[in-house]
């Protein structure tokens, strides 16, 4: 036991020094790559907060990833001396809202219905994204805005658009919200969330409120969605409807977490970090990429069905000799 | 008959034939998901690659009758196949694991087009019999667009009569509705699975043939069609084929009239109709389940 702590602390310390020396190791190119994984690690855990932990299948968690980057770009367009964290803030705000609204409508269901109704929702954005050309400027989106300096008042300003700069803005506001994510699976109102997944009728009888418990996990989840989305409005200096509103992007996240592995916290990171290596390699050796990418999925779910998280956990237990317990249960289908 | 109601008349008839072959493409998927709880993300990809046959087919034997023969056999094969050496492992597994396979056979077959053919438009010619417009009352409108009404509408009243009016129908309708039952009372469900799997991929085969004159084939083909004919299983209800006609039908004049009146909005219309139906009604027109 002891022995297995100091084993965490050291690899914690590694795992930080790493991502401090991680831009000056491998140059601005593969420290925008890393910033990319960031993004859609942290877009994936949002969306499984919903899928894993509640046994909510969103098919359309795009809305909230490209609402919160449309919010930030907008608001770095149109106001004037807008500041870095507050764009950001505007990124997480709008999403919520967008969530409160829908809230009553969505929390009622569960299931094909609740998968269908953010198609659909979704897909309405995603065409209004596209036809309100005086707003978003259709396809080709919003670009060109810029991009704060992180000002520290009195003390120092980082410039944004030096790579590495952002590098650091980025892993922390996205390394802080995993880990509030993280947190919130741990505490009571996380353990009420996969009762809910497992038996939300028994809940209910408990005296918990299912549809409100819904509700406050998914304006979170969609939160942070909206996170992801504002930094990679600021990453890009462009968001456009294709890229981070359409329905390739709700799609994109349902095989992160189902490659990196459902209802596993870090399964979605996993499954980010090897989406990210497969498209970097593909994308410079292969010019089928979708093919090579259907290949996988298929054989993913014929011989891994876990996910890469589930293969991990069988090396974690062969290394450690214990069984994973504190992990959250795998599985979390959508109950139907 | 004056210009007004000739437009009416058209776009009508232009919503109903679109409606028709949505139709077709939309039972296959309904039925699937009725019997086996497979959202099939492939079946638009099937229509598709069946396009693609018809080219293929029209151009090396310039017979584009032999294409509507062999584009849907090849394609009602291929979805055997894919449910017999996939769909069924992972049956066990639930229905998040079952669309990522479909998904995976979609990527696939996307590739593998992109390869073969290429992504550029490509243009099947309507039989030289049919290819020639008729003057109904003052109104010009393309012979073939007639063809392909009256054929769906033949191959739809061949299916109700198998479904509704043969054993093999109520097997089929049997187990939708209760597939461990079924399977309990000595069929073999998992075969009925592949053949069912076959025939809504035989029935998208023959909407991407029938299509390709009408439209162009290129990859994009998929996605308008796919979304379409997935939101008209969804409004009509799972597994109700009275409930994907109406649908179907709804979809079909409500695209091509809004693409009259509202050009630049008209894609939301479908959009919004569907969310209205499921915010009424989360099971859709007829559906029974959610």
């Amino acid at each position: 036991m002891m022995r297995n702590r100091k084993v965490k602390w050291v690899l914690w310390g590694a795992v930080l020094s790493l991502l401090t020396f991680y831009p000056k190791l491998v140059g601005p190119y593969f420290t925008n790559v890393f910033v990319h994984f960031a993004i859609f690690a942290l877009y994936a855990v949002s969306f499984n907060l919903l899928l894993g932990y509640t046994g909510l299948f969103s098919f359309g968690h795009a809305m909230y990833f490209g609402t919160g980057g449309f919010a930030t770009a907008l608001a770095l367009v149109h106001i004037k001396g807008c500041p870095l964290v507050m764009a950001l803030f505007m990124g997480f705000l709008a999403s919520v809202i967008l969530a409160l609204v829908l809230c009553p409508i969505v929390s009622r269901v569960s299931g094909t219905a609740f998968a269908m109704l953010h198609l659909a929702f979704s897909m309405l954005i995603y065409t209004l994204a596209l036809k309100l050309r005086k707003i978003t400027n259709g396809e080709d989106g919003v670009s060109g805005f810029p991009i704060p300096a992180l000002h520290i008042p009195g003390v120092v300003s980082f410039d944004m658009r030096d790579s590495t700069n952002f590098y650091y803005f980025a892993v922390v506001v996205i390394g802080l919200s995993v880990w509030t994510l993280w947190f919130l699976t741990k505490t009571p109102f996380g353990q009420i969330l996969v009762s809910i997944r497992d038996n939300a009728k028994r809940v209910a009888y408990m005296g918990f409120k299912v549809p409100q418990t819904k509700a406050v996990i998914y304006a979170i989840s969609a939160g942070f969605a909206g996170i992801a989305g504002a930094v990679l409005a600021l990453f890009q200096d462009v968001i456009t409807p294709d890229h981070a509103l359409g329905p390739g992007t709700s799609f994109q996240v349902i095989l992160i977490t189902m490659v990196g592995g459902v209802g596993s916290f870090l399964g979605p990171i996993w499954g980010s970090a090897i989406f990210t290596v497969l498209q970097e390699f593909t994308s410079r050796y292969i010019k089928e990429v979708e093919l090579l990418m259907g290949a996988i999925l298929i054989l993913v779910m014929l011989y891994f069905p876990k996910g890469f998280a589930g293969v991990w956990a069988l090396i974690e237990r062969k290394v450690f000799g214990e069984s994973p317990s504190k992990r959250v249960a795998e599985g979390g289908r959508s109950s139907q | 008959m004056d210009p007004i109601t000739a437009m009416y008349v058209t776009q009508g008839v232009h919503g109903l034939a679109y409606g028709m072959v949505l139709f077709l493409v939309a039972s296959g998927l309904t039925l699937i998901f009725g019997m086996m709880g497979v959202l099939n993300i492939a079946h638009a990809a099937f229509f598709m690659l069946s396009a693609y046959f018809a080219y293929q087919i029209t151009v090396s034997t310039g017979s584009f009758w032999l294409a509507l023969l062999l584009g849907p056999i090849a394609t009602g094969i291929l979805g055997m196949l894919v449910e017999r050496f996939l769909l069924r492992k992972i049956h066990t597994l639930g229905h998040v694991a079952e669309l990522i396979v479909t998904t995976g056979v979609m990527f696939v077959i996307m590739g593998a087009v992109k390869f073969i053919w290429g992504t550029e438009f490509l243009y099947v010619s309507p039989p030289p019999v049919l290819n020639w417009s008729a003057n109904v009352g003052g109104m010009v409108y393309p012979v073939y667009r007639l063809f392909v009404m009256v054929l769906t509408a033949w191959i739809l009243a061949l299916m109700a009569l198998v479904i509704f009016k043969t054993r093999l129908g109520m097997v089929v309708r049997a187990a939708v509705s209760n597939a461990a039952m079924v399977n309990a009372l000595g069929i073999n469900v998992p075969r009925l699975f592949m053949f069912v799997f076959g025939a809504g991929s035989f029935l998208a085969g023959i909407a991407g043939v029938t299509i390709a004159p009408v439209l162009s084939v290129f990859p994009g083909l998929a996605d308008q069609m796919g979304m379409d004919a997935f939101i008209v299983v969804v409004v009509g209800g799972f597994g109700s084929l009275g409930g994907a006609f109406l649908a179907a039908m709804s979809i079909g004049l409500l695209s091509s009239f809004g693409v009259q009146f509202l050009s630049q909005l008209a894609p939301l219309l479908t959009f919004a109709f569907m969310a209205i139906v499921l915010t009424i009604k989360p099971t859709g027109f007829f559906g029974e389940r959610e």
